[in-house]
């Protein structure tokens, strides 16, 4: 702990190259950050919410983009730490800084980008459906919940493709059907009766009780329910604590194989 | 991280190094990834054996102390630079190094290219643990040093090869380190930078610094240490003043031991003492 207070500056710079290398040079710079989700969601909005009308839940456009903005920002780090600790090699050659910089640094790039497009999103939920309601605070915490959930799942992610480099392209095949499972443009209620089933959408994909939670916050101006905030904190604890392990684990070779 | 620790808490004195029984063996497959397949069949595709870089060796050095490491290529000069540093983990033994750390290992790498000179030197502070507050105050005497005038300014990526080392250099070289390791790098940039970066090293060394260097250049090897460690197969086969240890390893390299002396008036006629292709 002592080593990554020390180190905090480096995160800092870590961060900002991140912002600023990807699309530097470009017209639009960091905004493209903000412009591609926005574009994806309009492509899911148009999909889902235009061709196929399928749902029954008011403001369906609402109630899509905000289960699809917490997936984006799930599925974009993921893809993004994968391959982190390769692209940083010449810097992890080079000094024995704390390795878990790389991936957190991305995980934080993408944690903001995210928090902007909510942002944006939000405050037009709200306006909107005028669900202002004390269950709002509640939404800092969830926030944080999913960043540490995010961070811990990317940590392992990194150093487990560094050592073997099938997992980003595993990791990529796999998002796609995640997607489809997640609660995204869908209730689990509004598909299925059947209690294992509904069972399973909510509580075995580890994303989904993230995306329950904050949609009902903003969405549905309600407090989530007691078992979905326990999951949310248990699930951020445990993946933080198992990605830090996994890492912690694995990283010593890194130089070498890098 | 049990071995690398490069601050207080070790019980060592600001500058002070021991290795103790560090062995590592560096196995050519390994220089990679492993594949799902390989993972699954539970199997490494057949290659080189493992070459022992570091054999059991140990060193103490002491602050303020000059070494040079010299060995035919392959002798685990560079492992033990790198294992000095903490960038690569021991088999097994120990190592411990108190106070700062700085290495001057592969000068310049991980520039951001698209950044300029001054906010990579941002980056090379932050890298061995500065603040902010920290590397501004080194900032002008950082650029001063570098020799870049303007060019600070825009990103390195147009930089020549040149004007890169001596930015690396220069960050390195004003990071207050207790342990100095240097592999190589001497031998680029022209001859006027050579010589500022050598006196820069000899300031440091003056103020207390240890010093740790890794060459094939004999005269430098002659001028900057005071005690010479010849590697030889991952073991230490000579260790001690750095004139007979010279000496010892011409011998070894089938070199005539009289060129040694010949180099310090004239340069050209420098050791062939390098046999490597």
């Amino acid at each position: 702990m002592a080593e990554l207070t020390r180190y905090r500056y480096l995160f800092e710079q870590m961060v900002r190259r991140e912002l600023r290398q990807k699309y530097q040079g470009s017209a639009l710079g960091v905004a493209w950050y903000i412009v591609n989700p926005l574009v994806l969601m309009l492509a899911y909005y148009f999909m889902f919410g235009v061709v196929f009308t399928l749902s029954e839940h008011d403001d369906y456009p609402l109630f899509l983009m905000v289960g699809l903005v917490i997936w984006i920002f799930f599925s974009q780090a993921l893809l993004s730490a994968a391959p982190s600790l390769l692209d940083q090699g010449a810097l992890i050659r080079k000094s024995p800084f704390p390795r878990e910089i790389i991936p957190g640094a991305v995980v934080t790039v993408q944690a903001v980008t995210f928090l902007v497009v909510l942002g944006l999103v939000a405050v037009i939920t709200l306006l909107v459906r005028w669900t202002f309601s004390p269950a709002l605070l509640l939404l800092p915490f969830v926030l944080l919940a999913l960043y540490g959930f995010v961070l811990g799942f990317s940590l392992a992610v990194s150093v487990l493709h560094a050592h073997f480099r099938d997992v980003a392209p595993i990791l990529s095949a796999a998002l796609l059907p995640w997607f489809f499972l997640s609660p995204i443009f869908f209730a689990p209620g509004d598909i299925t009766d059947k209690a294992a089933a509904r069972f399973a959408m909510e509580w075995v994909n580890p994303i989904a009780p993230y995306i329950e939670a904050i949609r009902r916050i903003l969405y549905e101006g309600h407090a989530p329910s007691l078992a979905g905030l326990a999951y949310v904190v248990v699930a951020a604890v445990l993946a933080v604590l198992a990605g830090r392990a996994l890492f912690r684990g694995l990283q010593a070779e890194l130089a070498v194989i890098v | 991280m049990s071995g690398f620790t490069d601050g207080n808490g070790t019980g060592l004195a600001p500058g002070e190094i021991v290795v103790d029984h560090a062995s590592r063996a560096f196995s050519i497959r390994a220089d990679r990834g492993g594949t799902l397949k390989e993972l699954l069949l539970r199997r490494r595709s057949a290659g080189p054996a493992p070459i022992q870089a570091l054999d059991d060796v140990s060193l103490r050095i002491t602050p303020g102390q000059t070494v040079g490491i010299v060995g035919r290529n392959g002798a685990g000069k560079s492992s033990t630079l790198k294992v000095l540093a903490g960038i690569v983990p021991l088999d097994s033994g120990s190592v411990t190094i108190g106070g700062r750390i700085v290495s001057l290992l592969e000068l310049g790498a991980g520039f951001g290219r698209d950044f300029s000179g001054r906010e990579n030197i941002l980056l090379g502070g932050a890298l061995h643990g500065l603040n902010r507050p920290e590397i501004e105050a080194r900032m002008d005497d950082i650029i001063a040093f570098s020799e870049l005038g303007d060019f600070i300014d825009v990103p390195v990526k147009t930089y020549s090869s040149g004007m890169y080392v001596r930015l690396g250099f220069a960050i390195s070289a004003h990071l207050d380190a207790d342990v100095l390791l240097i592999d190589e790098v001497l031998a680029v940039g022209d001859e006027a930078f050579q010589r500022k970066c050598e006196a820069q090293i000899a300031r440091q060394v003056a103020a207390g610094a240890t010093l740790v260097l890794v060459s094939h250049d004999a005269a430098l090897i002659e001028r900057t240490c005071e005690r010479v460690v010849v590697l030889d197969g991952g073991t230490v086969v000579f260790d001690g003043d750095s004139g007979p240890g010279m000496a010892y390893y011409h011998h070894q390299m089938g070199t005539p031991v009289e060129a040694a002396p010949a180099t310090a008036s004239a340069p050209a006629s420098a050791p062939t003492g390098t046999p490597d292709p």
